[in-house]
């Protein structure tokens, strides 16, 4: 098909703006980055236009003993932000389900109230709702003292700075992630089909084996791919929540930028985060377009 | 013959959202011959609808029972029930083709997938739809649709096939031509269907016998013509098909009219009420005994076959008469007279308020 030249002055006029605004303040970033990961740094922070492939070697393997080394620590921090992330996920998804399935069918009235509480906590700043997970898991916070009031334990429990309380932190802040999209393709969902499963005799099982669950995959899938991205970069709920125990990818980037000024460096860890959301988001286009063929 | 789904004296109660209680079903009992297509027919908030529900076991009794085959189903969860059910928008799952709609039930019963494919391929020959194995939901047009929804149903060889209003969301065409092929199948297949409707023509068309539904109560069961010419209640005249119901006074000899027309009516004496359907009225005079009625003609309807006349007598108000488009056509406000004959009349043991 080909564009009259109206028509195409009508589409540059709509997507005119944010395309530039996204070259620059998007594209133009990213590119940066890309290189500076292939550069070396500069004695007094910034770079030396000199290229470089240890930046990724200090974090993949291969080393060189004069400048930089190979460490696998850093493989290990990032191999646990995976991990994390994906508790993370899986987590929420597991809070969220259960939760939208039983919103979607309340009264209108009613649900559009619960809808606005699962959105309430973006109201409050994201440090304060953390520090109140402080307060509840430290030591001699709310959580261990109750544990205590009703004899479980004798003695207070690490909760805090342990991945326990990361994964926490992170479910907490990204449920509202979660929920909405998994809500839209639970709200959707026809109610006169899970009928129709058990009429042709299916268990319950079976029927959101076969039926429900393959009818909110979309919400699924979406839901965790855009709680995965934060979840993997994200350096705040870590470092108030993990302390110096629990250290991310985010915290690592962070870092390097900020205190070690080693600015390739960090470039190349938030590469590889970047190629890791990628081979997701192509795993997660696969995934659907088989779903649409199937 | 063997009754082959038995209701036994059914009664359902919902609240409603303002805190009320909603009779849906009260204390109605229906029995089903085997292979016999029955109709529930009746206006929306009948309990049509619940009545089916509590068959496939989507809704429980308050009280009573339903026995399928002779085994009491009141406690056997919907998908154990040996019945299937066509939704009224077909609730197909849109994320199948169409051979796994169809091969659910199988699936769900774990048969070996050629066995599936076989079955499939046969429901489909017989809803027309030969060759659509692989076609989505979406791509399919309503009344093919209908005929999934159809085949899905009857793939797993229920005993009774339920049918909640199916052919409602189709225009007039296939509508009546779903009509006839339902017949067709169900008298191949030999089970049992239930079809619920509020559609009078259909219920006629299609059933061996009707039930009319209104107030959560059965008016009356019969075969459709005996239900259209012999309606035992005022309700069950006046729902089904179009009726002069015209007040007569009995003396346990004969009947009269309220302008004085007698005719003969070996019953006991009291008030009745006298049902004339449209179309036993006509310009020309019958021999024997007949009723007529005197009056101007107020407005006529052509519907293709016939007109509809509407005559505007002083004694009976509007009559409703139907005569054949090849017959004189009337001019409005012309004077003419309408004559029935007196022989065979229906009366109804119950008067208008």
């Amino acid at each position: 098909m080909s564009l009259t030249r109206r028509k195409l002055l009508h589409l540059l006029g709509l997507l005119g703006a944010p395309t530039v605004f996204l070259l620059i303040f998007f594209f133009g970033p990213l590119v940066i980055m890309l290189v500076y990961s292939f550069l070396t740094p500069g004695i007094y922070g910034g770079v030396d236009w000199i290229f470089s492939h240890l930046n990724y070697g200090r974090i993949l393997g291969w080393a060189d003993t004069r400048y930089e080394k190979f460490d696998p620590v850093y493989l290990a921090i990032f191999l646990r932000s995976l991990r994390l992330a994906t508790l993370t996920v899986a987590t929420s998804l597991i809070v969220s389900y259960p939760a939208a399935f039983w919103i979607s069918r309340m009264r209108p009235g009613r649900r559009d109230f619960a809808i606005f509480l699962v959105t309430l906590p973006f109201f409050v700043s994201l440090i304060v709702r953390l520090f109140a997970w402080v307060l509840i898991l430290r030591p001699t916070g709310f959580l261990n003292q109750g544990l205590m009031g009703i004899g479980l334990t004798s003695e207070p429990i690490e909760f805090l700075y342990t991945d326990f309380a990361v994964v926490l932190g992170m479910t907490y802040v990204f449920i509202p992630f979660m929920f909405l999209p998994l809500y839209s393709s639970i709200e959707k969902l026809d109610m006169a089909q899970l009928e129709a499963s058990s009429d042709l005799g299916a268990t319950r099982l079976q029927t959101f084996r076969k039926v429900v669950l393959p009818a909110t995959m979309p919400g699924i899938i979406g839901g965790s791919i855009i709680t995965f991205i934060p979840a993997l970069g994200n350096f705040i709920v870590p470092s108030v929540l993990g302390g110096a125990k629990v250290l991310m990818i985010g915290n690592l980037i962070e870092q390097q930028f900020l205190s070690a000024r080693n600015w390739p460096f960090g470039s190349a860890l938030a590469m590889m985060v970047m190629t890791a959301v990628l081979v997701l988001l192509i795993v997660q286009l696969r995934l659907t377009r088989r779903g649409e063929h199937a | 013959m063997p009754s082959h789904l038995e209701i036994i004296n059914a009664r359902k109660a919902f609240r409603t959202p303002e805190g009320g209680r909603l009779i849906a079903l009260d204390g109605i009992s229906l029995r089903l011959a085997t292979a016999e297509f029955v109709t529930l027919l009746g206006p929306s908030g009948c309990g049509k609808t619940t009545l089916l529900r509590t068959i496939s076991g989507f809704e429980t009794l308050d009280d009573g029972d339903v026995v399928i085959d002779g085994i009491a189903m009141t406690q056997t969860p919907a998908h154990r029930r040996p019945v299937n059910t066509v939704f009224q928008r077909y609730a197909l799952f849109d994320h199948m083709n169409v051979a796994r709609n169809v091969g659910y039930a199988l699936e769900i019963a774990g048969r070996d997938k050629r066995e599936i494919r076989t079955r499939v391929g046969e429901m489909l020959e017989l809803v027309g739809l030969t060759g659509m194995e692989k076609r989505s939901i979406s791509q399919l047009s309503g009344g093919q649709q209908q005929r999934v929804a159809l085949a899905r149903a009857l793939a797993g060889k229920p005993k009774l096939l339920l049918l909640d209003e199916p052919l409602s969301a189709l225009d007039k065409n296939l509508r009546q031509k779903m009509q006839h092929e339902l017949k067709t199948i169900q008298r191949e297949l030999g089970i049992g269907f239930v079809f619920v409707t509020h559609d009078q023509e259909e219920a006629l068309t299609m059933s061996d016998r009707i039930a009319v539904l209104a107030h959560g109560q059965i008016q009356q069961v019969e075969p459709p013509s005996v239900l259209y010419q012999r309606p035992a209640n005022l309700f069950t005249a006046d729902f089904l098909g179009e009726s002069n119901l015209l007040r007569a006074t009995l003396d346990g000899s004969q009947a009269r009219l309220s302008d004085g027309q007698t005719f003969d009516a070996p019953r006991a004496a009291g008030e009745a009420t006298l049902l004339l359907r449209p179309e036993s009225l006509g310009f020309a005079v019958p021999e024997g005994p007949k009723l007529s009625f005197t009056g101007r003609i107020r407005e006529t309807y052509y519907s293709g076959k016939d007109h509809q006349i509407e005559l505007e007598t002083l004694a009976f108000g509007t009559i409703r008469a139907v005569i054949r488009a090849n017959g004189t056509v009337p001019e409005i406000g012309r004077e003419v007279t309408l004559h029935a004959s007196a022989t065979g009349l229906h009366l109804i043991d119950e008067v208008a308020p």
